[in-house]
């Protein structure tokens, strides 16, 4: 217990002190099918070059996001996350980003709270046109996150089990 | 144990130039749910569907994964190469190397590489909770329901009715026609408003798949998408239409007057009556509200005359109820209500009317044999002001928006002016003169050169009398000055608002209104004639003000819709839809409050085996679900699945990599 | 504060005329200052009933038994366990017709050591929002109610995000995952708690500290915008865990941004995550 706060110390003021050599962040990004990960194949098609970190996992809706699935993302496999969804106004429900909406900043916020970095857990919307914000919305979390350095919080015992 | 293949493709040089794919089939090898793994230049080719059709049996997979390009492109492509080796097509994944990596990380080979095994890895572990799943056919009543009989109703029901389709067309009025029959000319052609429009009517009327319900109203709707169940309450008209044959001889000796609503209320109609001699069908109603022998038990002289012995003052309403597949929403616009412009003396000088009595006053068949009167005297007026925009435009006294139509037919109506009387002169006070459209600016600017109309810009400021003129005083902002026209009739082009019991039909229905009281369209842009209840779709004014060209299109577009919608016997859905365990569902009935579609309803179910206590639970209907997931993820117990996205699906792409 | 007497009489008279099978009320534990909750089915022990300061429970908990669920039932509510009703009668849990609601104006409830209890002090709707009958003279002010941030969470928000961090990763440490918590919280009704379901990878198995941060920030997020503070759960925990914590950040988050009440206290209002306005936050979205 001890041993991982001090990491979580060190690697928030000293990234490179505990990231391993040539350590890469690992970003889970959760878009929605309509306007988010049709964006992102635009960024594709279009040739937009971003960093290699994030891994994205296709759902219907930003709606269909149960806030487990951002805790259960960071308390495993990543060092941060990505949801993205249609604009307001825009969601191809009618109203599933604004019920995601609110889940999400309360989840942020709670994240935050019992002491994850803000910048761990990021919200964007990108339209299905939106391909180069697409690449500016991962090239910004992909720098945020790497400032933080490795996540490793509550992540021991998934660790110790790999 | 699962027994996953994995399809890696080179896409020519597209993935192949930037990501290894030949490491990439080593690592995925490496994982011990997969038994098969090879790589192709071109998976979406024939000879690459038909390597995935031979490996699935040569190797009894269990579930395919196909790293190549979106999933967006060619799912659909692969799922059938599933199918056709007679595995069910939703065992798929595709991992998107393409658009997620090999095209976006084209300086780095081995990040790219890196990242395309991560993505292998993911759609592997969400391939082993794949569920097979079946396309759902929901069967559909090939019957429409379309609510208003104004112009817009009318053409959606003839379109429909033409492909063969049965229609129930319900009107609230004695007669189908809406305002369009009230209408004189029309722009911006000039070709007479009856004269185009009661053909169509005489349709209707004469169809044979068309069952005509007027002076009836829609009191409920139940089911879904191809599945309705309609109660219509037809009102009693105390006049048995079989018998009647519209001789005319009630309303000629019926002694009571009331205003003529048809005239604007300029004349008289009868108790009973038909609202004008066009009228579809042309049977009279009785008015129970005025008829002396409904309220009083007096008179009876309808009676006495009616040689068919058509008339029955015991008539009750009726409840009709028809089973349908889908609704046409129609029911107009009303027009909105000038009183809170005070200072214009609105109710207080008879000369002030509204654009739609002028309409009436120059119309052949109107009120006043189509020469303009003033109310307050019946002369022929000479100066008239026409005054836009009131109540549009003016979020302190009206409503914010443009009522989109009333430039269009004041320029109409100074052209009528002119054709009616010669020697008058129009003054048109303007905000802005809005004639987009086809013809529409031509239409305007030949009357100001034809008509010498006096176009002033600028708002009003008031009304009052002097002697028996009017005096408008108003600002021309052109030149920056107060200006004076007196005037013998002023014409208030008044706003186009949501007809009043739109919020009231759209609960029963279950769709959405907005502000003003107008139906939501499920999308602005894309899906302007749908409702977000699937089945339910929007036909003219009811949705926004709009013109009768604009109208007819958007009436046809329903029953293109409609159309679509009934083209086969049952239709197909996605099956990826959202299903509840009843075992673990509580009964909060909180998903029922988020689902965008109204798919989820309640049942009750017994509290356990043997225990005739009921408790409630949710319930989705698959046929009208989306499958967006909002209920899944606000389902606290997870009593809710949505196949293809579901929670062991997820979780395995979380922590695979 | 003392209505044992009065208690005692609404729970004979509601006997008497037949109009309850069970009544939900308190008694003395029998060993010390506490008292328990207690369900009522004789008339003859109405007299066990007592009502004062150290009636700490949230009795509406009780109305998720298989002793209470479709029978009627007699039941003392004080501020915060009204609200928790009133969110169980929205969400279809119990029927209204099946209650006979005592609501107390309550003055706040003290803890073992006799002190007032913190979410009592802070408390800002002390008189019974649903109830057939009241106790006492109203507690709450005429005036408009303003929302009082916890003063645990505005020093714990001060302090730097790894000592927070440190903070909570040792309070999950704490958790035995008995689900004590789940089991005392009224709005924890659920058929089927996600906790027990068969999703197992959700909850990596049992008892470590991953497990218990991953379960307790579900289970928190299930009561945002429900949560009443009554601190049944912090009560019922054996760990002593500071489970407020989570609960009022949550509360202040939903207050902040979403709405400017509190969970039940309006009827029919169904918790923040169900509704939605298009006035929401939007600015922490890129
Ligand atoms: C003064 C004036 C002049 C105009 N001139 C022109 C012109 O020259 N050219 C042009 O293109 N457009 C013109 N318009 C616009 C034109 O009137 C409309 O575009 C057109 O009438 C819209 O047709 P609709 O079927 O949507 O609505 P409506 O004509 O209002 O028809 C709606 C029908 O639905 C019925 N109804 C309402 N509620 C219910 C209910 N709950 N159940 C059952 N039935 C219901 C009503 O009784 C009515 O019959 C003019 C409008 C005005 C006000
Ligand atoms: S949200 Fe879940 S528990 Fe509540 S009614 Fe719906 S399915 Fe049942
Ligand atoms: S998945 Fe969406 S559309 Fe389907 S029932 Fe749930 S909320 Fe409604
Ligand atoms: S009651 Fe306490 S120890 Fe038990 S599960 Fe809840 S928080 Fe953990
Ligand atoms: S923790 Fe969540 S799922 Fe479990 S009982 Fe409480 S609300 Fe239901
Ligand atoms: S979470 Fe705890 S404080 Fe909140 S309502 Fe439930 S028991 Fe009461």
């Amino acid at each position: 217990m001890e041993a991982e706060v001090k990491d979580q110390l060190v690697s928030i003021e000293k990234p490179e002190l505990i990231a391993p050599p040539n350590w890469e962040p690992v970003i889970m990004g959760i878009l929605c099918n309509w306007c988010s990960y049709a964006g992102s194949d635009l960024t594709g098609t279009s040739r937009i070059q971003y960093p290699p970190n994030i891994r994205i996992i296709r759902v219907p809706c930003s709606s269909r996001v149960d806030p487990w699935f951002l805790i259960k993302s960071l308390q495993t496999t990543a060092d941060g996350v990505l949801v993205s969804g249609c604009h307001p106004g825009d969601c191809h429900y009618i109203s599933g980003n604004y019920f995601a909406r609110r889940r999400f900043l309360v989840t942020k916020k709670l994240l935050n709270f019992v002491g994850f970095h803000e910048n761990r857990i990021q919200f964007s919307w990108v339209s299905a046109a939106e391909g180069p914000k697409f690449a500016k919305v991962v090239n910004k979390v992909t720098e945020d996150i790497k400032k933080l350095g490795p996540l490793h919080l509550y992540k021991k015992e998934n660790f110790e089990k790999k | 144990m699962a027994r996953v293949g994995v399809f890696v493709c080179f896409c020519g040089a597209n993935i192949a130039d930037y990501v290894d794919v030949p490491q990439v089939v080593e690592e995925v090898k490496r994982i011990k749910e997969v038994k098969f793994a090879t790589e192709y230049k071109y998976m979406c080719s024939d000879p690459g569907q038909g390597m995935i059709r031979d490996a699935i049996i040569q190797y009894k997979l269990t579930s395919i994964v196909v790293a190549a390009c979106s999933p967006r492109m060619h799912e659909k492509t692969f799922r059938k190469a599933l199918s056709d080796a007679g595995m069910n097509p939703y065992l798929l994944e595709v991992a998107n190397i393409r658009e997620h990596s090999s095209w976006v990380h084209q300086k780095d080979k081995k990040a790219a590489t890196n990242k395309a095994m991560d993505l292998c890895r993911m759609a592997v572990a969400k391939s082993i909770a794949n569920e097979q799943l079946h396309e759902i056919s929901v069967p559909v009543t090939k019957r429409a329901l379309v609510i208003g009989g104004g112009i817009a109703g009318i053409q959606a029901a003839l379109d429909i009715a033409d492909a063969r389709i049965p229609v129930v067309l319900v009107e609230k009025s004695p007669s189908i026609g809406g305002k369009m029959a009230q209408l004189d000319e029309t722009f911006p052609t000039l070709d007479c408003a009856q004269c185009i429009l009661t053909p169509k009517m005489v349709d209707v009327a004469s169809h044979p798949y068309i069952e005509l319900i007027p002076y009836a109203e829609v009191l409920e709707l139940q089911g879904f998408v191809g599945n309705y169940k309609v109660k219509i309450k037809k009102k009693a008209s105390y006049v048995n239409f079989k018998t009647c044959t519209g001789c005319g001889a009630c309303w000629q000796k019926c002694p009571v007057k009331v205003p003529n609503e048809y005239n604007m209320g300029i004349d008289k109609r009868k108790a009973i009556y038909t609202p004008f001699p066009q009228a579809v069908p042309n049977k009279p109603v009785i008015d129970a509200e005025n008829c002396t022998m409904l309220t009083k038990g007096k008179c009876g002289i309808c009676k006495k005359v009616c040689l068919p012995g058509a008339i029955d003052y015991e008539m009750q309403d009726e409840i009709i109820e028809r089973e349908i597949g889908a609704v046409v929403v129609a029911t107009g616009y009303d027009m909105w209500d000038p009183t809170p412009y005070e200072e214009y003396g609105v109710g207080r000088f008879k000369d002030i009317i509204t654009s739609l009595e002028f309409e009436r006053m120059v119309s052949a068949n109107g009120p006043t044999n189509g020469v303009p009167q003033r109310p307050s005297d019946g002369k022929v007026p000479k100066n008239v002001v026409f005054i836009k925009c009131v109540g549009s435009r003016d979020e302190a006294k009206g409503i914010e928006y443009c009522s989109k139509i009333c430039c269009m037919y004041t320029t109409k109506h100074t052209i009528l002016l002119h054709h009616k009387v010669h020697d008058s002169h129009a003054y048109v006070f303007y905000m802005d003169i809005r004639a987009a459209g086809k013809g529409y600016e031509e239409f305007v600017k030949k009357a100001q050169v034809d008509t010498g109309t006096t176009y002033l810009r600028g708002r009003v400021s008031k009304i009052y009398k002097k002697g028996d003129k009017l005096m408008v005083r108003g600002e021309d902002a052109q030149i920056g000055q107060v200006v004076e026209v007196e005037a013998d009739l002023v014409v208030l082009a008044t706003a186009v608002s949501a007809p009043k019991d739109n919020p009231e039909l759209a609960r029963l229905l279950g769709i959405s209104y907005d502000k003003y009281g107008y139906l939501s369209e499920a999308h602005p842009k894309l899906r302007p004639v749908e409702t977000a209840k699937a089945g339910i779709f929007l036909a003219g004014c009811t949705q926004a003000p709009k013109d009768i060209p604009e109208t007819v299109s958007q009436a046809s577009a329903c029953a293109a819709k409609v159309c679509g919608l009934f083209s086969g016997d049952t239709m197909k859905k996605d099956p990826m839809v959202s299903t509840i365990n009843n075992e673990y569902c509580s009964g909060c009935q909180n998903c029922v409050k988020v689902c965008p579609y109204g798919a989820i309803i309640t049942d009750e179910v017994p509290v356990g085996h043997g225990i005739k206590d009921l408790r409630t639970v949710a319930k989705i209907n698959e046929g009208v679900c989306q499958g967006c997931g909002s209920c899944v993820a606000i389902c606290r117990s997870m009593a809710i699945t949505l196949a293809g996205f579901t929670d062991p699906q997820i979780i395995n792409e979380i922590v695979s990599i | 504060m003392n209505y044992t007497k009065q208690i005692q009489d609404i729970a004979a008279k509601l006997f008497a005329e037949g109009k309850i099978d069970v009544f939900v009320g308190y008694r003395m534990n029998g060993f010390d200052e506490n008292q328990v909750p207690v369900l009522i089915t004789d008339p003859q022990d109405v007299s066990k009933l007592v009502f004062t300061d150290k009636s700490v429970f949230n009795l509406v908990n009780y109305l998720k038994t298989d002793h209470t669920r479709r029978k009627r039932v007699g039941i003392v509510v004080k501020g915060c366990d009204s609200r928790s009703l009133n969110l169980m009668l929205t969400e279809s849990q119990v029927k209204r017709e099946n209650l006979y609601v005592v609501g107390i104006c309550c003055e706040g409830v003290v803890d073992d050591a006799g002190e007032k209890m913190q979410n009592c002090t802070d408390c800002m709707v002390p008189d019974a929002v649903v109830s057939d009958e009241m106790l006492g003279t109203a507690v709450s002010g005429s005036g408009t109610l303003t929302y009082k941030k916890n003063a645990d969470i505005v020093a714990l928000a001060e302090k730097p995000l790894t000592e927070r961090a440190a903070y909570f990763e040792e309070v999950f440490e704490n958790c035995i995952r008995c689900n004590a918590c789940r089991h005392s919280c009224p709005l924890c009704y659920c058929a089927k708690c996600c906790i027990d379901q068969e999703t197992a990878t959700l909850y990596n198995g049992a008892n470590t500290t991953s497990a218990a941060f991953h379960a307790l920030m579900t289970w928190s997020l299930h009561l945002a915008g429900r949560c009443v503070d009554c601190r049944n759960c912090e009560k019922a925990c054996p760990s002593h865990l500071p489970l407020h914590l989570l609960h009022k950040q949550n509360e202040s988050v939903i207050y902040e941004n979403f709405q400017e009440h509190l969970a039940g206290v309006i009827p029919e209002d169904r918790g923040a995550f169900y509704k939605y306005s298009l006035k929401d936050p939007d600015d922490f979205i890129m």
